[in-house]
């Protein structure tokens, strides 16, 4: 397990959502394909819809971006 | 299905008889009261102090189905089916505070606070988050048509009733003098009860001065029988009414502040009647009640007491022995309405017979139940 795995189960163990929003978009920015990146921005952008983080617009323009969501 | 015969009900009140036993034993009744009665009209539901800030959530049960009582980003107040569009997952499970979007927990579908789709992960696949098949546009939440009067909230479960101004009108006129800003006392200003009892009974047992004396003893003091009137509006409403109300004071002799504007009838005036099916309320010059009635099964009602002010600050002592003088009233006619569901196992009752000149708001309430029974029963008759 990545380091980054065991910090994205911390956070969902504990329901740190703010964190989630944070990890996926790191694992996004190391995937190393375009469906994996997707993936996992769609998890951030999900989480960040859940608590209105600010940057909810710029994750769900990021996902419109890629052909892999609509706009509002 | 068998239907219980309604016709001694309709009768006047010299000759009529009271609902058949079925109506407070029999879960198929039950469920057939449920449709015609419960989910017809306006039922009353929570009050608006249950979600005071935006993102407020709160998860209900009403008639077995889960609703979701939300305050909208915009401040308006909202019931939702509870359940996700896509799998019928239950959406929030407990109390919370919704700071964005409300995610299903099972694949995380997301919906405003208004209730619009707005976000169906993977739904496409892996990473894509659209498919042509599924419209955002035409799968929010299922709202139900809600309606708020002096802070209590009423749904319109069936889709189908007039609208609340119009179904209750002639209450709303009689109490016209009202409808003012009502503030809800707080948490120390609701009584909750779990009787065992059908929920008509309880209203039953509202509506009429009859049973006072014998059940209000402390009552006798400053507000006898003789000064109480029957309210009697056929179809529409009965209860009664006091000509004695007298204010509630404090230690130094302060009281609640009154509700503006009221004409001098509401001096010394108190009444007490139910916006049907479920809503009981009690107008004074300076506080009003309204106690909700959750039919949780055919003998098991929970009754919720919400006490309401004419300003949003109120003194913490009077205000707590407002609720404890009213709270001593309720508690005192759980043994009535428990009394009652317990006699209605006997098959010697027959409805019983009713006092010509005390009973009068009952039979109003038993003519009203039979007449809903027979519109539903008439409806269902013809969709066949």
């Amino acid at each position: 397990m990545t380091d980054l795995d065991a910090r994205l189960l911390a956070a969902h163990d504990s329901g740190d959502i703010r964190a989630l929003v944070a990890l996926y978009r790191e694992a996004a920015e190391a995937a190393n394909t375009e469906t994996a990146r997707a993936f996992f921005l769609t998890h951030a952008h999900v989480f960040a819809l859940e608590i209105n983080h600010p940057d909810t617009a710029a994750l769900r323009a990021g996902l419109i971006a890629m052909g892999r969501e609509t706009a509002l | 299905m068998h239907q219980t015969d309604l016709s001694a009900v309709r009768q006047t009140i010299s000759a009529a008889r009271g609902l058949p036993n079925a109506h407070y034993t029999d879960p198929q009744v039950y469920d057939e009261e449920r449709a015609a009665l419960l989910m017809s009209g306006w039922s009353g539901l929570a009050v608006v102090a249950d979600v005071a800030e935006p993102g407020d959530a709160v998860p209900l049960t009403f008639l077995d189905m889960p609703l979701l009582l939300i305050r909208d980003r915009a401040g308006q107040v909202r019931v939702f089916h509870n359940i996700c569009r896509h799998r019928g997952m239950i959406l929030v499970d407990a109390p919370r505070k919704i700071e964005g979007a409300i995610r299903c927990p099972y694949h995380s579908w997301c919906y405003s606070t208004e209730g619009r789709l707005v976000s169906t992960p993977h739904v496409g696949g892996p990473g894509q988050n659209v498919h042509e098949a599924i419209d955002k546009d035409l799968l929010g939440l299922i709202e139900v048509r809600s309606h708020v009067w002096n802070g209590v909230i009423f749904v319109n479960l069936s889709g189908t009733a007039e609208p609340f101004e119009v179904t209750h009108r002639e209450l709303l006129d009689r109490w016209a003098e009202f409808d003012v800003p009502m503030y809800h006392g707080g948490a120390d200003s609701r009584i909750r009860l779990d009787l065992k009892s059908n929920w008509k009974l309880i209203i039953e047992n509202y509506c009429e001065s009859y049973h006072l004396p014998w059940v209000h003893p402390g009552l006798n003091s400053y507000s006898r029988l003789e000064d109480h009137y029957h309210i009697e509006n056929p179809g529409k409403f009965s209860g009664q009414g006091t000509y004695v109300y007298r204010q509630i004071t404090d230690e130094d002799g302060s009281v609640f502040p009154d509700f503006p504007g009221l004409s001098e009838k509401w001096d010394a005036a108190g009444e007490y009647l139910t916006f049907l099916p479920n809503v009981m309320v009690g107008v004074q010059r300076d506080h009003m009640f309204a106690i909700i009635l959750d039919p949780v099964s055919v003998d098991r009602t929970i009754e919720t007491a919400h006490l309401f002010y004419a300003t949003p600050q109120t003194s913490d002592t009077l205000r707590a022995k407002n609720t404890d003088q009213w709270n001593a009233v309720f508690v005192e006619d759980i043994m009535a309405v428990e009394g009652m569901q317990r006699g209605r196992q006997s098959p010697g009752f027959d409805g019983g017979r009713f006092s010509p000149a005390m009973d009068g708001p009952t039979h109003l309430f038993h003519d009203w139940v039979a007449e809903q029974m027979a519109l539903h029963r008439a409806a269902d008759k013809a969709a066949e």
